[in-house]
Order: C-alpha cells, then sequence, then structure tokens
C-alpha cells in the first residue's frame, strides 16, 4: 500500500490538539442512521483527507450478557440470537455448543448435520444482507433490493423448517428442536441453484461492474500482518490474505466432514472483501449440498433425553418430528465449571465464555462479537483516504452495529 | 493455497463490463422479478407451523406454571381463576393423558392455575408450547393482529380462550413458490394444498 496512515496517537490530549489545529475540521456521521446505522462517527478531516476516525459505539447496547446471567440456561437461547439478526443461527449456536461442553452432551450426528445445514443457511443469507448493505452504502439501491430480495428464499426454507422467519431458536442443548421437513432437501437444490442462477446476474451488474471496480478496488487495504496484529475477524481477515477459519481450524458441530475451500484474496482492500463474501456463498453451497446427501439417519435430540420423554412426547417426536421440553431441559443446572466456544459466523468469529456456579443461571456470560472486532477497521484504514471513501469501507466490512454492541 | 487475486480489468473488459451491466439492467428492466405483495389484499398463506399466536385449551391446562417458568420474556403470568364446578371428572381426564401416574382423589381445589400471555412482549420462541405437558396450547398460523382501541387488546383469559381474529383472514390467499429462475412468486392457493 502506498498511502501511508497518518496515526493520531488516540488520547483526550492529542484528540484536543487535534481540534485546534487549524484547517482541520470535526464531522459527527450518525448516530441517527446517517448511512451509519445507530452509530456515530466522529472523522477528523483536513480538507478533503481523513485524518482521524473514532467510531462511537454503544448506542444499540442491550446487554445481552447480564439479561443471560438473570435467567435459565434455555432461556438465554433468544436473547443471544437478537444482536445479529441477520445471523441467527450461528449466534445461537455458538452459545449452544458452550452449554453443552459445561453440561457434558455430545448431540447426535443428524442434529449435527442439521446445525450445520442451518448455519449455512444463515451464512449465506448474512452474506447476502453484507453485499447489499455494500450496495447501498455505494449508492445502488438495485443490489440492495436484489440482495435482500434474495434472502427471500432461504428464509422461507428456514420458515417452513423452524416456523419463524428471523429467529428461529432451533438449536437447544443436546440436539434442535425440529427434525429437517419431508422434500427439505428437494427445496434447498432449488434455493440454491435460484441463487446460483442469480450470482451470475449480480456480476453483471455489480461486481465486475467498472464503476464499482472504480470506487473500491485500493480502497481501505489491510495488509495481512496489520490485519492479524489488530485482531479483526472472519471474512475481513481472509480478504487481507489470513488462511483463518474457525470452521477448519478449530472444527465444531459436523464441519469436520466436509469438503470445503477457505477462500483468501492478497489484496485485503474492499473489492476484495466484496468478492470474498461472493466466494464463500460459493463454499456454503456446496457445503449444504454435502450434508444434504450425507445425511445420517437418527434421532435430532440426544438418546437419554429421548429416554426421559413422556409417552405424549414421544408420539409427538415421532410423528412430526418435533422436540417437545422435558423438565430437564427447563432446569439445567451444569456442574461448576467453564466453557467457551468459538463458531464462524456470517461476520466472523464469535467467541462465547460461560461460568457455571452450579446454579440454574449461568454465573457469567461473555459474548465477544465479530462486528466489535472489526472496529480497527475504523481507526486504522480509514484515515488517509477521501472523506467519500469512508462509506465504502464502511460498508465493505459488513459492520453491524447491534451486533458489536450486544 | 487458493490465494486469489482480484481481476484487473483491460479498456476492452471495461467497455465490455459497462456493456454487460447495462444489459442485465435492461433485462430486468423488460422482465422485472417483482416479489411485492398486495397486503392485505393479499395474504401470504403461511406453513401450518408458522410459530403465530396460540390459544389455551382450559380443559387440557393442568395449571403446571412450566411456561411460565420457561418464557424468555416473561410474557406469560399464571393467574387464579376460582372454579365453578366441582373439577372431579376434569382431573380423572388429566391424569389418564398423563405418564400413568393416577391421582389420587383430593379435595376440590377452590382456584385453578391458568396462564395468561401478553402478545405485547410475546416473542413467539414456542417454548411455552413445547414445555407444556399435555399439549394444553393449540398452535396457529396467525401472524397480524389489529386492534382499534387499547381496551381490546388487553390479555383476558376470555380472549385467550379463542384464537385472535385475524386482519388478512378474508384476504385472497396466495402461495410462494420458488422457482430456479424467476425467483419466488405469489400463487393463487390450488385446491391440491
Amino acid at each position: 500500500m502506498t498511502q501511508e496512515i497518518k496515526t493520531v496517537p488516540f488520547t483526550y490530549e492529542a484528540l484536543s490538539q487535534l481540534e485546534m489545529k487549524e484547517g482541520i475540521l470535526e464531522l459527527q456521521i450518525g448516530p441517527a442512521h446517517a448511512g451509519s446505522g445507530h452509530m456515530r462517527i466522529l472523522a477528523w478531516v483536513e480538507g478533503d483527507t481523513v485524518v482521524k476516525v473514532d467510531p462511537d459505539v454503544g448506542f444499540v447496547h442491550r446487554g445481552v450478557e447480564k439479561l443471560s446471567e438473570d435467567r435459565l440456561y434455555i432461556k438465554a437461547i433468544p436473547i443471544v440470537e437478537r444482536p445479529s439478526l441477520v445471523d441467527t443461527v450461528n449466534a445461537n449456536l455458538g452459545y449452544v455448543i458452550a452449554l453443552e461442553r459445561l453440561l457434558g452432551l455430545e448431540p447426535p450426528p443428524r442434529a449435527q448435520y442439521i446445525r450445520v445445514i442451518t448455519a449455512e443457511i444463515s451464512r449465506i443469507m448474512s452474506h447476502l444482507y453484507g453485499i447489499a448493505i455494500y450496495g447501498i452504502f455505494m449508492g445502488s439501491s438495485t443490489v440492495f433490493m436484489w440482495a435482500v430480495a434474495d434472502r427471500e428464499p432461504f428464509i422461507d426454507l428456514l420458515q417452513e423448517l423452524t416456523g419463524a422467519r428471523i429467529t428461529y431458536s432451533h438449536i437447544i442443548p443436546g440436539g434442535v428442536r425440529w427434525d429437517l421437513p419431508k422434500g427439505f432437501a428437494d427445496k434447498v437444490e432449488v434455493a440454491l441453484r435460484y441463487l446460483e442462477n442469480r450470482m451470475k446476474d449480480y456480476e453483471k451488474v455489480w461486481i465486475n461492474n467498472p464503476v464499482v471496480m472504480a470506487r473500491s478496488v485500493g480502497v481501505g487495504k489491510l495488509s495481512s500482518q496489520d490485519a492479524i496484529r489488530l485482531g479483526v475477524v472472519g471474512p475481513n481477515l481472509r480478504a487481507s490474505g489470513v488462511k483463518y477459519d474457525v470452521r477448519k481450524n478449530d472444527p465444531y458441530a459436523a464441519y469436520a466432514d466436509f469438503d470445503f475451500e477457505v477462500p483468501t484474496f492478497k489484496e485485503g482492500d474492499s473489492y476484495s472483501r466484496l468478492l470474498i463474501r461472493v466466494e464463500e456463498i460459493k463454499q456454503s453451497m456446496s457445503i449444504i449440498r454435502q450434508a444434504l446427501k450425507r445425511l445420517p439417519e437418527g434421532k435430532v435430540i440426544y438418546e437419554d433425553y429421548y429416554k426421559r420423554m413422556s409417552p405424549l412426547m414421544k408420539e409427538i417426536y415421532d410423528k412430526t418430528g418435533r422436540v417437545k421440553f422435558t423438565l430437564m431441559l427447563t432446569s439445567l443446572s451444569p456442574p461448576k465449571g467453564e466453557a467457551i466456544s468459538r463458531v464462524e459466523g456470517g461476520r466472523g468469529e464469535m467467541f462465547y465464555y460461560l461460568v457455571s456456579d452450579g446454579g440454574k443461571n449461568p454465573y457469567r456470560f461473555r459474548l465477544v462479537t465479530p462486528s466489535f472486532r472489526n472496529l480497527p477497521y475504523f481507526t486504522h484504514v480509514m484515515p488517509g483516504h477521501k472523506l467519500a471513501d469512508i462509506p465504502v469501507i464502511y460498508g465493505s466490512i459488513d459492520y453491524f452495529p447491534p451486533e458489536a454492541d450486544r | 493455497m487458493s490465494d486469489q487475486k482480484t481481476p484487473r480489468k483491460s479498456a476492452l473488459g471495461e467497455v465490455k463490463g459497462h456493456i454487460d451491466a447495462l444489459a442485465t439492467g435492461f433485462k430486468y428492466f423488460v422482465d422485472p422479478h417483482r416479489m411485492t405483495l398486495d397486503y392485505p389484499a393479499e395474504a401470504m398463506e403461511l406453513p401450518k407451523n408458522y410459530r403465530g399466536f396460540f390459544r389455551l385449551i382450559d380443559e387440557k391446562c393442568i395449571g403446571c406454571s412450566l411456561c411460565e417458568i420457561v418464557c424468555p420474556s416473561n410474557a406469560i403470568v399464571m393467574m387464579q381463576l376460582p372454579v365453578a364446578q366441582p373439577p372431579a371428572p376434569k382431573a380423572g381426564a388429566q391424569g389418564s393423558q398423563q405418564a400413568g401416574a393416577q391421582p389420587a382423589p383430593r379435595p376440590a381445589p377452590r382456584v385453578k392455575k391458568r396462564p395468561l400471555v401478553d402478545w405485547g412482549m410475546c416473542i413467539f420462541c414456542y417454548f411455552c408450547v413445547d414445555v407444556c405437558p399435555t399439549e394444553a396450547f393449540e398452535p396457529s398460523n396467525i401472524h397480524d393482529l389489529s386492534y382499534f382501541e387499547e381496551s381490546e387488546y388487553r390479555p383476558t383469559f376470555e380472549g385467550f380462550l379463542k384464537l385472535p381474529e385475524s386482519p388478512s383472514r378474508n384476504s385472497r390467499k396466495v402461495v410462494a413458490r420458488l422457482d430456479e429462475k424467476n425467483g419466488i412468486r405469489y400463487e393463487e392457493k390450488g385446491d391440491k394444498e
């Protein structure tokens, strides 16, 4: 990268000196969703060049951690879904894996496969949303409308499986709540083929469009060393050339069984961050197809749990594949200890830390979300660029304020 | 290594890129894939398992409070209702559905505990429906609800015994069909459904 980033030390003294310096203008972008999405970006510009950027986060903080510590373990499932509403399955999965590690449970293989299928559908939806946000930030409402509308077939799929459009609450400790309905694989195949067809049009209208390339190639570069040093995660890290994916490096659920690539790009600019999402959608499609082809038979909840169900509950499960909650599930009290889990969410690594004191509520719950870890893009990548590049960089990192604020 | 390089375009490639984008735009101008639904004139027929409003089947409820315990948003409160008639036959009917354990005849309770859901707080996670040991909640796929006055909205036990009336109940029902070429299309609900 040719541009040298002007670094201003991040202290209040330095800030006030900066404000007093002649010719420097402080700009407040947001927080009323002025293309910033419930966050404020404080930008100091000299002429048209950004000197310093300070992301002001926390406007949509909802206290997910403390809310969860106040409730039964199972009640935290809908709460952990709420921060990242476009990627709820992965958020749910990470929490449940941490809880299962505390409890010492191992879900049956069919449940693991269903988790992978739903998580990958969720990843496709999240990446489509990321592409949509990138589009609208660069002023193209066409690609925004397209990508948001193309999430609809996948929302419909999960709606048929779980009965909800976004907040599925599908994954519970020990398995999943609903078995796949009949004919689900065929419907998934139709949706995947539709998206494949549609991706060709995306490439023509958006991805290979010279206007987009002129606007984003070389903008917002982050080298691989800097990406590692600053601790960015997910597709943004891989766009900087670092081959790191939790699904490969620390496989969870049934990801070890599947054959998929971790695409990386060398440049680390905004354009490669767009391309990496397109490539990852292709990989997710491949994982879903493999999982549906090799879907094991069996129960979707672990055997011991099934044995403890009442006859009525067993009858319902056998007939419809719906797992009823037993008293055991509602009053989980894991033994004393702590557990961590991490999953590769749509925006990157989600980290969960659960401490149990043997009671019915979590003693401590910690959630580290990928959007928060991608904040260095504001402080370290935006300075040195033109003011008009801020939306491009912001759109390209797929930053989601509610997820960062938790 | 799958380390890829982002493609660079020659001048000719740029011209082709512009033409491709415009041609695709024109294609969708001629044949747009609109998926807007004219709600409430027409409404989508949701799947049977859609997590919508549900009602309480009073005869099945045993007042165990599990739904109140499991509700993540604390939308369910257990009410104490006076019992009008001696509930002896009802207790027997409940017991036979339970796992074999027939409760010994007890003096008839004066009050019964029944859940009440505040729809303003409910997040439709269906934990309560799934936790109910006697399937006393009857789910439905009604997802839309509207009131003229606040008093109509206030949850009452009588209101919870019947399913709410959907404002789109008389609309033209359509189903979403996915086509691998054209995406989602809304079709009239056929007879085979």
